[in-house]
């Protein structure tokens, strides 16, 4: 049983867009949003992606944080939006875990720490699920649709409540944390050559800080864990939904193969696949009917010509491509739905364009 | 002097590609996910090489699509997942890392010093400028939205870490990263307000924060002109087909305008083909180096 758009908006608690960069996947989340609060939902879109595409799009602009803002729009729902701060979910995720105030700042004011807290490249995986768990506990909202970032390791995110509760559950990482062996110079004879090992590729000092700041961690760390695999378990299950968007460029394609096979060794659904920024058709000439008359014209009449017989060109070989895109998505995936959007002449820079994209989106594919 | 001629063409075509070529040694190619990054890097590793410089095109955990390789065009990919385990044997723990593989702690370790990674990819290329005979070594840099990550790395690690090989790794490879006779950043863009929109802020932080010379700078995917005709010429369902393409390329100007009044850098147009694999960087290759002769 394939779902519609409408299906997902009201039967979803979360909704992850996942795609490479450039395929619009920050509109199409806004415009799932959008749908969403047209429906009578309140929603709230998420954007872990550290460019703020998502402000410019719904003409935020700067200064859109870890603070939820408010859309406006005409419609019986609602429509939030928020990114993803590092730094602040991290901080408040210590305030909220710490069981005393002097402990929450012991751990702020280690080193360590507030470098690991800054440092984007893993942490902010950790966080992303850190701060999906927050949300989806707001009661406030009844459906959160998240934009993930536009790399090929977007989904990473989904391991990385497993991979934290692995990493606090290692025997080095409880051996460092267990306050009554007082730092590890006085280490058991096993751990000896593997602290030594470490130690000479980060440097004494790294140790000494990561020590530190793990002891000043000891217990929340369960706390951290089981919040981790809550959301975890819940991007698994039914309430939440996938969709993968793509561009019919070969590159976009390419990547959008790559999350499917993805999605499917996470034992994820894909539930639906948006193929966005489809070249326009225009009037029901042809490509060779476009050269023809190119023939017969002289001079820019001429170039006109030829350019629209490539417009043509080009939507038959994107719609080819996308497919035998879903051909090759629903031999993996059967039960999967497609929308489509046309691609607009100027980018996606307004609410009333996230609009008009929710309607191309919610309407029957049409196109072949 | 007709009889000249062709030596002059000739060696005016190597004085026009030389200073562009030899301008750096390591030369990143950076740009968000769409743009068509990967492909500009292989079509200038191609016309470097045609051009008669010896040619390195690294790539991170990427193959290098439709790219025809030689003795004056190599390729090596470079794994950031490996590069830990690969740094940890060229100093000789070969035997360690492995056990540590084994046991999980190298993910431990990658853990507690995030950005490790980015660090010893970078040490790699540095590796490569220091050992090997290229005239230019291109890199086609990370993935989308993780460029400024991987130069920020050595920073950040040298902040984290304090003292130690890593540290000292770290020193190495920034100054070759604001050496800009050792290395430049080419980004790539399309003629989008979106993407010049976010070129120009990497640019701003490369220049300002990390002090990274840049490139010029790659406008990739550009539509054709459209000539301005009477509408009127045309029938009517082809009427929203020119006006299409009339708006899209509005656009296109705008963006270009945008990118041209903030930042002084050289541009290089390359036109949107309806190509893929070599087929592709032969047609890029050629578009790069009529912009870079265009330039001087």
């Amino acid at each position: 049983m394939s779902m519609s758009i409408v299906d997902m908006c009201t039967s979803s608690r979360i909704i992850v867009t996942c795609g490479t960069g450039g395929v619009g996947k920050t509109s199409v989340a806004a415009a799932l949003g959008f749908e969403a609060a047209r429906l009578g939902k309140r929603a709230i879109v998420i954007t872990i992606d550290p460019a703020r595409r998502l402000a410019d799009a719904i003409g935020l602009g700067e200064g859109l944080g870890n603070e939820i803002q408010r859309v406006p729009l005409e419609s019986t729902g609602e429509l939030w939006v928020t990114m993803l701060d590092v730094l602040e979910t991290f901080d408040s995720l210590v305030r909220d875990t710490s069981p005393t105030i002097e402990r929450a700042t012991e751990v702020m004011n280690n080193g360590f720490y507030r470098s690991l807290s800054r440092s984007l490249s893993g942490t902010r995986d950790y966080m992303a699920a850190e701060r999906l768990y927050d949300l989806y506990k707001d009661e406030r909202f009844d459906v959160l649709i998240v934009d993930t970032p536009p790399s090929r390791n977007a989904l990473d995110f989904l391991e990385s409540p497993e991979r934290l509760a692995r990493f606090l559950q290692h025997p080095i990482v409880k051996f460092l944390v267990a306050p009554s062996r007082g730092g590890f110079r006085l280490v058991n004879a096993a751990m000896q050559p593997v602290i030594k090992a470490i130690s000479s590729v980060v440097g004494g000092d790294a140790l000494t800080g990561a020590a530190a700041f793990l002891r000043a961690f000891d217990g929340m760390e369960e706390e951290f864990s089981r919040r981790a695999l809550v959301i975890a378990d819940t991007l698994r299950s039914d309430v939440s939904s996938f969709v993968v968007v793509t561009a019919p460029s070969p590159d976009a394609l390419t990547e959008a193969d790559h999350f499917v096979s993805e999605l499917s060794r996470l034992g994820i659904a894909l539930k639906l696949v948006v193929a966005n920024r489809m070249p326009p058709r225009f009037g029901t000439a042809t490509a060779d009917d476009e050269h023809a008359m190119a023939q017969t014209e002289s001079g820019d009449l001429a170039v006109v010509h030829e350019l629209i017989a490539g417009l043509h060109d080009d939507a038959n070989q994107a719609d080819s491509d996308i497919q035998a895109f879903i051909g090759r998505t629903s031999a993996t995936f059967p039960a999967v739905s497609r929308a489509i959007a046309t691609e607009l002449p100027t980018d996606i820079h307004d609410m009333d364009s996230i609009a008009a994209l929710a309607q191309q989106l919610a309407a029957p594919p049409t196109r072949q | 002097m007709r009889l000249f001629a062709p030596t002059l063409n000739g060696l005016s075509f190597v004085m026009e590609l030389h200073p562009f070529f030899t301008a750096q040694r390591v030369l990143i190619v950076a740009g968000k996910g769409g743009v068509g990054k990967s492909t500009v890097a292989a079509s200038l590793a191609h016309l470097s090489a045609r051009s008669g410089f010896r040619t390195l095109l690294v790539t991170l955990d990427q193959p290098a699509n439709g790219l025809v390789t030689n003795a004056q065009l190599e390729h090596i990919t470079v794994s950031p997942g490996r590069a830990l385990a690969d740094y940890l044997a060229t100093k000789g723990l070969g035997l360690i890392s492995r056990q540590l593989a084994k046991s999980g702690i190298m993910e431990l370790v990658a853990t507690t010093a995030p950005g490790l990674d980015d660090l010893l990819v970078l040490g790699r290329i540095k590796a490569f400028e220091h050992e090997r005979p290229n005239d230019i070594i291109i890199v086609d840099g990370p993935a989308a939205g993780h460029a400024l990550d991987l130069v920020r790395a050595p920073v950040q690690l040298k902040r984290a870490l304090g003292s130690g090989p890593i540290s000292q790794q770290a020193d190495e490879v920034l100054a070759m990263l604001a050496d800009p006779a050792r290395c430049r950043v080419m980004l790539v863009t399309t003629a989008a307000i979106t993407p010049v929109t976010e070129t120009c802020e990497a640019a701003d932080e490369l220049q300002e924060t990390s002090h990274i010379a840049l490139a010029p700078i790659v406008v990739n995917k550009c539509n054709p002109d459209v000539p301005r005709i009477d509408e009127a010429l045309l029938l009517p369902s082809t009427r929203d087909a020119y006006r299409y393409m009339s708006q899209r390329a509005a656009a296109q100007a705008d963006a270009i305008g945008v990118l041209t009044d903030s930042l002084e850098e050289h541009q290089l147009h390359l036109m949107r083909h309806r190509a893929d694999g070599s087929a592709l960087i032969n047609a890029l290759a050629d578009d790069l180096e009529q912009a870079i002769r265009e330039m001087s």
